[in-house]
């Protein structure tokens, strides 16, 4: 790979500058003056944990919100926006982490939503607007399908389209918030070569993310902001992942004494003990004879391609699809034909993919959501017990160390790594027999990271059987006992933690398994 | 990165502990105890009649049939769904009973099971339609809004039928406790039901996870459909209810009453403060909301207004306070 700098060289004066902005809101101030300038034809990493003031600044440079005071230059003139309409008129394009797609439009319709080509009688010249989208896609090398609808495309799918949709227009300024949650390596590399392209024709581009060994590969330089102040700013060649992490967590952070997300130093390999779960020749829509063994106090990785089928073998389990031929079995019993009540009845829990849609009742408190598996426990015929369902709430948040006010906030106000400290103190209490996690730290920040690795490991010390879905491989990697590899919903194979290796080696058995099993189809 | 809305947001005040906070909670509903508390000084300072125990009395008979569906519809509305049916099967329940004691067993009780069972039996098809076949409630509501009225006009050939039992009418109708009538006691009974139920029961937790997101509920094991046909059973059992109130207040059971009510019941939940797209709304609030449509109804009438200008101003302002009551 070539260093990214050197393809282009940066002219000296900033396409985007940034200097002393101030935000408050309420009483709460959210930017105490930040700087940022961005070069034109240059990456620019934009990192800090959630709450430092990222999305703030995103937020006043996209026109969503106002500044209340500092200096935004665009091209050397003083910008301001009012509205979304005028930053975009500026050339400013911002990708955000929830999507803004039509899904009901094609790939097609999306990109050029409210741009269409029409004749001179105002109707809608469809054939011309697939072949700008096509011709579009072609020339950035995207592997998208123009007449796709976009509902029926895969996650990492759909987020390329957002991309593509922010470069289509006349763009000075892309900013990219979080991109590559959950795409997997190879996306992740188109998605770079786009990013690329952009910024080889002069565009700026701010790139955020929580994945540090992103910034090495893309960006030219590294923003970091803490606590609403620019925590310093350097050059990526000339810097390292112990002084970014610093930059990012402040001096005297715990996770700096601990050695940071490498291979090698993991927490003491468990006793092999029963199995608990066991799936034999289990098949059905998107599964195909998938075999699997988990054993009690195992952290056991499922990897493999995004529609790989890893996250529909958790959903079978958990009984959200059916096994359709096959035998599924939890501690020797059965597990053919149960719901999701009936799964977590038996000690069954699921961590999903998407925690705003599938894990959380975003509106509701931390504490309806925490006890909204377990309500029988908390209750007597029927009637609710407030008081043992709020203790226990309060419990969960202290030990999970979920930073609210109280378990009376809801849950939409917390950050990301929060609210997946939720989801995962739903299944905290009584420990589960098996504990199913899907993508657990998918925009979560460096610090939620490793609390949250500690509750996984916590769980499988507790003696539950943790099965869990990851395209993060260092973090898999680090993690896991045994890692299964899984392509078009059959494991391939199974691998204990010694040979294993590194994550480098982890990505190249993937990518043998599935065109070996490409060959053998 | 939701460290914006933290920042933005201040933390919303303590919810669910109490029975007070109950009262408070909810998205500004203050604005609407405000807004109820006007109206009374105004209709108070407007017609010497307004303010009496025997106006107010008056006021909480005539909406006792709305506020006891509402309670229902607060479930449904929670749930995300909705239910258009409530007046027509009303009706349909009215009829139920009065034929039971008519034709079958001239008993208060049997004619009170007869009407709650016709209702809670269109609650369930209305919820299994929903619920099993995927329908949108609107439109499997939209449907038995019309046939529960076609089956109530067709049973008699659209004639009333006359009830002739004296407990029935004093139970449901003509009765009182300390002065306070039946329907009112009625009301109140349904009320504390349905805050025990919703907020107090295992039941009430999961309908609000439900509507507020159903695939999180779905994915933490909550019987979705179970959950929501039981909503749609409440409120259908609640509309026999009122249709037992209604016949035994005029001696008889007529096909063709309420016809329109419907509007008012949805009107005063969503007035309460329940958001029509699920998850948030509480039953006291329902209650007020029904009691502002009932006095404002009242006040108009003593002010003298004609009824079609009582229509359009009634329309404004329902219009008006969701507007500001709306998060």
């Amino acid at each position: 790979m070539t260093e990214p700098g050197s393809t282009s060289p940066l002219p000296a004066a900033p396409l985007l500058r940034v200097e002393g902005v101030r935000k408050r809101f309420g009483g709460v101030i959210a930017l105490r003056g930040v700087d940022l300038s961005v070069l034109p034809g240059e990456v620019h990493a934009l990192l800090g944990e959630n709450g430092a003031g990222k999305s703030t600044l995103i937020k006043i440079l996209s026109g969503v919100q106002g500044h209340d005071g500092g200096l935004i230059e665009i091209d050397g003139k003083p910008a301001s926006f009012s509205s979304p309409a005028q930053s975009r008129e500026a050339g400013v394009a911002v990708v955000y982490q929830d999507l803004s797609l039509v899904e009901s439009l094609s790939v097609a319709d999306n990109l050029l939503l409210g741009r269409e080509p029409r004749n001179r009688f105002g109707f809608l010249r469809k054939r011309q607007l697939l072949a700008q989208a096509q011709a579009f896609l072609h020339a950035q090398n995207i592997a998208l399908d123009a007449r796709a609808m976009v509902g029926s495309l895969p996650f990492a799918y759909r987020q390329m389209t957002e991309i593509c949709k922010a470069l289509m227009g006349d763009v000075r300024l892309l900013i990219l918030d979080e991109p590559t949650s959950a795409l997997t390596d190879d996306e992740e590399r188109i998605l770079f070569d786009a990013i690329r392209k952009a910024a080889a024709r002069g565009v700026g581009v701010i790139y955020v993310t929580h994945r540090l060994n992103e910034v090495f590969r893309i960006s030219n330089r590294v923003t970091v902001f803490r606590d609403g102040q620019n925590a310093g700013t350097f050059v990526t060649a000339d810097t390292n992942m112990r002084q970014l992490v610093g930059a990012i967590v402040g001096p005297d952070h715990a996770v700096l004494k601990a050695p940071v997300t490498e291979a090698g130093d993991v927490a003491p390999s468990h006793q092999p003990r029963e199995t608990v779960l066991r799936l034999a020749g289990v098949s059905n829509d998107r599964l195909d004879r998938a075999d699997l063994e988990l054993r009690a106090g195992e952290i056991h990785g499922l990897a493999g391609l995004i529609g790989s089928g890893r996250t529909e073998i958790l959903q079978t389990i958990f009984g959200l699809r059916p096994v359709v031929t096959g035998e599924a079995s939890l501690d020797g019993k059965s597990l053919v034909g149960v719901d999701p009540a009936t799964a977590i009845a038996r000690g069954i829990a699921l961590v999903p993919e998407d925690r705003q849609v599938q894990g959380l009742v975003l509106e509701h408190s931390i504490e309806r959501n925490l006890t909204l598996p377990r309500l029988p426990h908390f209750s007597r015929m029927g009637w609710l017990e407030r008081r043992p369902a709020a203790e226990q709430a309060d419990k969960a948040m202290q030990r999970l160390r979920v930073r609210a006010p109280n378990a009376a906030t809801a849950v939409k106000n917390l950050s990301g790594g929060n609210q997946q400290k939720v989801v995962f103190g739903k299944w905290n209490q009584p420990v589960p027999r098996v504990l199913l996690l899907d993508e657990p730290t998918v925009g979560v920040d460096v610090g939620a990271r490793e609390e949250i690795y500690g509750v996984i490991r916590a769980a499988a010390a507790a003696g539950s059987g943790v099965l869990m879905v990851s395209s993060d491989l260092p973090e898999l990697v680090q993690l896991c006992d045994r890692v299964s590899i899984v392509v078009d919903g059959h494991i391939v194979k199974t691998i204990a933690r010694v040979e294993i290796g590194s994550a480098e080696d982890l990505h190249h058995l993937i990518q043998l398994s599935q065109s070996f099993e490409e060959h053998a189809a | 990165m939701s460290d914006i809305q933290t920042a933005a947001q201040p933390a919303p005040p303590s919810q669910g502990r109490s029975l007070l906070q109950h009262l408070i909670k909810g998205e500004r509903p203050y604005m609407l105890y405000v807004a109820f508390l006007i109206m009374l000084v105004v209709f108070s300072l407007a017609s010497p009649w307004f303010l009496s125990i025997d106006n107010f009395l008056n006021i909480g008979r005539q909406t006792a049939l709305v506020s006891i569906i509402a309670v229902g519809m607060t479930f449904v509305i929670i749930a995300r769904q909705i239910d258009l049916s409530v007046a027509s099967t009303l009706a349909l329940s009215g009829m139920a009973a009065s034929l039971a004691m008519s034709f079958v067993f001239n008993n208060w009780a049997f004619g009170a099971l007869a009407g709650l069972a016709t209702g809670a039996l269109i609650g369930l098809i209305n919820g299994l339609l929903t619920t099993r076949l995927e329908i949108p409630s609107f439109l499997v509501t939209l449907g038995s809004l019309s046939a529960a009225r076609g089956l109530a006009l067709m049973v008699t050939n659209t004639k009333p039928v006359i009830i002739t039992n004296e407990y029935y009418f004093k139970i449901f109708g003509e009765g009182s406790v300390l002065g306070v009538p039946a329907p009112i006691l009625w009301t109140l009974t349904v009320t504390v039901g349905g805050i025990l139920l919703l907020h107090y029961s295992v039941y009430g937790r999961r309908i609000y996870a439900a509507g507020g997101n159903p695939t999180a509920a779905l994915y933490s094991g909550v019987h979705i459909r179970q959950v929501t046909t039981l909503a749609f059973v409440i409120t259908g059992t609640l509309a026999g209810l009122a249709s037992l109130i209604l016949s035994a207040r005029s001696h008889a059971a007529r096909p063709d009453v309420v016809q329109g009510m419907e509007l008012d019941v949805i009107a005063s939940v969503i007035l309460g403060g329940c958001s029509l797209f699920g998850g948030r709304g509480f039953v006291l609030g329902t209650l007020l909301g029904s009691l502002i449509i009932g006095t404002l109804n009242n006040g108009l009438v003593l002010l003298g207004v004609s009824s079609s200008l009582q229509l359009v101003i009634k329309g404004a302002i329902i219009v008006a306070a969701v507007a500001f009551t709306r998060r």
